[in-house]
């Protein structure tokens, strides 16, 4: 055994992200660990490679007990892992980065940097092409040595990560999510690069969205959800546990998910009670409310949306739905005026949304309720719900309206004076939802409403949801849990790596299997 | 103008009557290569002229008193300056950004107002009269400063520096590859109070008389040498160098200002930032920051849709 | 001993004034603005000139010395906020850029001589000037042992009241709950439809203001008004009393002043005039390493 935990502990105030996980990697193995977001995998990742601190239980690599080193510590002793939203030395080169992953290894040479004696000058040379033979085995060309790691593209960026943590010399490398927001051929990339890199003997702890990278690579796959440990097994035993495929695929509401994911998570398409959104267009609006052409964004040299064209049209539920660093919450900003776009137009009822100011957006009608929440946690629930009246100038109206949402979300109004940040996600959610609604939407942006949510809660925010479209109010909704949101969308996108890759009413696309596959991995 | 004029047309002449201003720029050079030390391992130190203060008040007493030979007492001022850069770090360095940049100003403030101005041996607000050479140590100076430079140069090559870089990147990233983050911080906040030290030494050689003014060991220093390196560009060692020369230098580039220097002063500083964040020695060539009222050139293709 | 409370309490007070609002742009931005001792200062200086050289009452004076503190308070948010904003750059960016713009306004009243382009504004060069006599009435009267001058006393209530005010608009108030907001997190504010950038404006003209009022209650009670007054009295202890208090908390910064002033008369009583203006330092070197978060504050805002 590589590495073994014993019923590791963490809480953040009273959210149990890590609770009583028992893992054991053996050497040279692949070993997944998967489940929704929110359910403690990154945390895991954290509380073993020093960064939180245990609250309870221990973790060993090999005879090395890990629990309560730190963090370069554990680095030290072998531990290597790679970063979900990628931690570069942004402003150093390629190389430089490889280099500085060799910290441990190298000898001290203060003194002999000062004599700039010749023999260091040979081993220094040593190091730089030892450097460029590891960004070569994880697939970067030699020119790419000299480039500052900002400017790399996204993929490069990933693969240099991985180069600097094995410059390490590692025993165990943890992969955080390597494959988020890459489009099908650079996650076989990856997927080739991992299966590489174990063959050459390093066992690997693999954590990632992407059940078909996970279901093909490793040999055995942990699930978390909330925290816990819900299986363990072979890709197989996991893809078929119905607990499993509940946590990680959403639950359909009513739809009970009953059959099982085939072997090796490709299975056969899955047949799926009809719902009542049959029969609905899947055709673009001709007199759409927000039309949006070739809409290009990126994050310095990341391109995350690409030449994306969809029209909403009034009175509709429009979701957009993808794997996470699809872009998604990307498109959502844009239109909000808080990330620019690059290039393409953005027109909500005649403003143009590319360039207006986001305080005027809001005021337009198009309010987002943004993913996480963003509720101001020091504010009291109705000084949240007062601020969120801010856009509209109607006084009194005003009053009357902040008495409806309290008598439309009990739970707020009795809990209208504590502050935001005890409230627990459900509630923070249902307060995020109705402060969108006071600020009076023509067009309400939901950024993954049902995010880290338990089921109940998921059922209560889409009633939620659905009640709010039937008041006439247009939805454009990002979710990843595709399942409830195609349930409830008149038409769909299915985006991948910042392009649109489907489209179609929101029942074409849940009996589709490519979306399954595209989506789920499945 | 003639300033420059001078330095050009009658260099032996220019050395002879500005060996102050020489020495001065060599004293501020070495401070802002301290500067660059902490700012070259993401720490923003304001601490330096409390280290200067200790190295100069130090190796002036040992002069009074125990008349000690001149070597031994700039170095006894500049180890017992690292050697509180050492005690002060241990619980600061915890500290980041602005809280560091707060406390250190905390402790260079305390010891001037609190300590020197109340130990009757440091003369309290009086200061302290000696009798060294002021003009003898421009060769020292000057020696220092190259060797200075050349030193923290080299480390910024090595291992040393490359931690140092990593852990101004990204503390956490750095954690994961292995790198002693504290220790690391610690080694730079030394060494920076080390050079802090040495150049406050000779500095209070350069007059007869060494007083705990503001301008000297207080607050208004420490931004001046916060200056040097923010003006210079803090990603290369010559960086705050040539800030240093260029903020002594100052009142002699706006000559012309005459009173008004420090106007001119003040709207150079905020034009650098506002314009050329990285510095004046620093990437990007002679690129500026294009301003939010300057109009942007239009490369975007027309719509097709 | 009670004359010593009461100056603690007289010149807390105006700590108290010019702490507020440091903490209040720290509070919002994460920024130190080191120009607002030099508001402090240009406050005391513009209302001085405008009764001396003009010949206007000492309230008129009092507005325009509020409005130029005022504006000045814009001038730092375009020319030395908004421009490094734009671009994400570090804080240490602004507090250079901020000092830039400190070392201006010294400068201009500095060098305002009869003779200089600045005679308008300033015409007493360095020197250390005071209103004349009877620019506003300043009875004294004699409790016990007590000397109290009005033009201190005064400062007492007017502070209070002004923070009680200010407490009231940041608590109860639709403008105090969107400075809050951007405070907490600007994004979020932003999806809510408030003007980030026009609130950041607002924040700084009421901080500007409030350092011009410091300076002007300064200038007026200790007859001490020139180009320095900023820098020797309030710039590095306003940064104590805002770590005494907690970084960007109002009532924090209201307390710390409060405690910093008594503190300092403590010290003066107890250690004599040398030790006593060490001592605010070393309490602000202590607090930051035993309790960053400051006296008061309850949490430090993760930053990494």
């Amino acid at each position: 055994m590589l590495l073994r935990l014993d019923d590791v502990q963490r809480h953040f105030g009273g959210v149990h992200a890590v609770d009583g996980v028992s893992l054991e990697v053996e050497q040279g193995s692949i070993q997944g660990l998967i489940g929704p977001n929110g359910a403690g995998k990154t945390t895991l990742v954290n509380v073993i490679t020093g960064y939180v601190r245990f609250q309870g239980g221990r973790a060993w690599l090999e005879s090395d007990e890990l629990t309560g080193l730190p963090a370069y510590r554990i680095a030290t002793l072998g531990v290597a892992r790679t970063f979900q939203n990628i931690r570069l030395f942004k402003e150093l080169t390629a190389v430089e980065n490889v280099l500085i992953g060799m910290h441990t290894r190298l000898r001290d040479d203060t003194l002999a940097q000062l004599g700039t004696l010749p023999f260091f000058r040979r081993a220094q040379q040593r190091h730089v092409r030892d450097a460029y033979a590891l960004l070569e085995s994880v697939g970067l060309a030699h020119a790419v040595g000299q480039r500052k790691a900002a400017t790399l593209p996204y993929g490069d960026q990933r693969r240099l990560e991985i180069a600097r943590a094995l410059a390490l010399r590692p025993r165990l490398l943890i992969l955080d999510e390597p494959a988020a927001g890459m489009n099908p051929s650079e996650k076989q990339g990856m997927r080739e690069l991992i299966e590489r890199l174990n063959a050459d003997g390093l066992t690997i702890l693999l954590i990632d969205h992407d059940m078909r990278l996970v279901m093909g690579v490793c040999k055995r796959v942990a699930v978390l959800n909330f925290g816990k440990k819900i299986a363990d097994g072979t890709p197989e035993e996991v893809s078929t546990d119905p607990t499993v495929i509940k946590a990680y695929l959403g639950t359909g509401g009513e739809r009970e998910v009953t059959s099982a994911l085939g072997a090796g998570g490709v299975g056969e398409e899955q047949e799926v009670e009809q719902s009542a959104t049959a029969g609905r267009s899947a055709k673009e609006p001709d007199q759409p409310i927000l039309d949006i052409q070739d809409l290009t964004v990126s994050y310095g040299a990341i391109v995350a949306v690409r030449g994306v064209s969809f029209r909403v049209g009034a009175g509709e539920v429009v979701a957009l739905i993808g794997a996470n660093g699809a872009g998604k919450s990307t498109i959502l900003n844009t239109l909000s005026g808080v990330i620019r776009a690059e290039s393409g137009t953005a027109v909500f009822d005649g403003l143009d949304l590319t360039t207006a100011k986001a305080s005027t957006i809001v005021r337009r009608g198009l309010v987002q309720v943004p993913e996480g929440r963003e509720i101001l946690a020091r504010q009291t629930v109705l000084e949240n719900l007062e601020l969120a009246t801010w856009a509209r100038r109607d006084g009194v109206a005003t009053r009357k309206k902040i008495d409806e949402v309290l008598k439309r979300f009990p739970i707020l109004g009795e809990r209208r004076d504590v502050s935001a940040g005890s409230l627990s996600g459900g509630e923070q959610q249902m307060l995020a939802i109705a402060r969108g609604l006071l600020a009076r939407p023509r067009l309400l942006l939901l950024d993954e409403p049902s995010l880290g949510l338990a089921p109940q809660m998921v059922d209560e925010v889409f009633r939620v949801i659905d009640e709010i479209h039937d008041e006439g109010t247009t939805i454009l909704l990002v979710e990843q849990n595709a399942l409830r949101a195609l349930g409830i969308a008149d038409r769909a996108y299915v985006i991948e790596t910042g392009r649109i890759l489907l489209s179609g009413s929101g029942d074409d696309l849940l009996h589709n299997p490519a979306v399954r596959r595209a989506y789920l991995g499945g | 103008m003639d300033f420059f004029i001078a330095l050009v047309s009658d260099p032996v002449g220019f050395w002879n009557s500005h060996t102050l201003l020489i020495s001065q720029i060599g004293i501020n050079g070495m401070l802002a290569t301290s500067m660059f030390l902490v700012l070259y391992s993401g720490q923003l130190s304001l601490a330096a002229p409390g280290f200067m203060a200790v190295g100069a008040y130090v190796s002036v007493l040992m002069e009074l008193y125990w008349h000690t030979p001149f070597a031994v007492n700039i170095a006894a001022g500049t180890l017992l300056a690292a050697l509180l850069g050492l005690l002060v770090g241990l619980p600061v360095l915890r500290l980041r950004g602005v809280f560091l940049a707060i406390a250190t100003i905390g402790f260079v403030e305390a010891l001037r107002l609190g300590v020197i101005l109340n130990v009757p041996i440091t003369g309290e607000g009086l200061g302290l009269k000696h009798t060294a050479d002021p003009l003898g140590g421009v060769p020292i100076i000057l020696v220092s400063l190259v060797a200075v430079v050349l030193v923290v140069w080299r480390l910024t090559k090595g291992r040393l520096g490359s931690a140092w870089a990593a852990i101004r990147q990204d503390e956490i990233a750095a954690l994961s590859q292995g790198i002693n983050v504290a220790r690391y911080k610690m080694i730079a906040f030394v060494l920076s109070a080390f050079l802090a030290g040495y150049a406050g030494a000779l500095e209070a050689h350069l007059s007869f008389i060494i007083a705990p003014l503001d301008e000297q060991y207080g607050v208004t220093r420490a931004v001046q040498i916060l200056t040097f390196a923010v003006l210079g560009g803090s990603g290369f060692v010559l960086g705050p160098l040539a800030g240093a020369l260029i903020v002594t230098l100052l009142p002699y580039i706006f000559l012309q200002a005459g009173p008004y220097i420090n106007i001119f002063s003040g709207i150079f500083l905020i034009a650098v930032i506002v314009f050329r964040p990285q510095g004046i020695v620093g990437r990007g060539g002679l690129a500026l920051v294009r301003p939010a009222w300057w109009p942007r050139a239009r490369v975007r293709a027309p719509s097709t849709g | 001993m009670d004359q010593q409370i009461l100056n603690a309490i007289f010149i807390g007070s105006i700590y108290a004034l010019f702490a507020v609002g440091y903490t209040l742009v720290f509070g919002i931005l994460d920024i130190l603005n080191l120009a607002h001792s030099a508001v402090f200062m240009l406050g005391a200086a513009v209302t001085y000139t405008v009764v001396v050289k003009y010949g206007h009452s000492f309230w008129i004076a009092c507005i325009v010395g509020l409005a130029a503190s005022a504006v000045i308070g814009l001038v730092i948010e375009y020319v030395c906020l908004r421009p490094l904003r734009r671009r994400q750059a570090p804080p240490i960016a602004a507090l250079i850029s901020t000092i830039g713009l400190a070392l201006v306004i010294v400068a201009a009243i500095e060098q305002g001589t009869s003779s200089s382009i600045f005679s308008w504004l300033w015409v007493d060069g360095a020197n250390s000037v005071a209103f004349p006599a009877g620019t506003v009435a300043d009875p004294i009267w004699h409790i016990g042992d007590l000397t109290l001058e009005a033009s201190k006393v005064v400062i007492i209530p007017i502070t209070i009241a002004l923070m009680l005010v200010l407490g009231y608009v940041m608590r109860y108030t639709q403008v105090g709950r969107g400075l809050r907001a951007v405070a907490e997190n600007p994004r979020a504010a932003r999806l809510m439809g408030l003007d980030v950038d026009r609130m950041i404006s607002l924040t700084l003209v009421i901080s500007s203001a409030l350092g011009g009022l410091a300076g002007i209650m300064f200038g007026l009670a200790l007859g001490d008004i020139s180009p320095y007054i900023g820098r020797d009295n309030v710039e590095v202890r306003g940064l104590a009393v805002i770590v005494l208090g907690g970084m960007g908390s109002i009532p924090g910064a209201v307390i710390g002043g409060y405690l910093l002033g008594m503190i300092e008369v403590l010290a003066l009583v107890t250690l004599g005039s040398g030790a006593s203006g060490g001592v605010a330092f070393a309490a602000l070197f202590l607090v930051l390493v035993l309790r960053p978060q400051g006296l008061f504050g309850t949490r430090l805002r993760e930053r990494l």
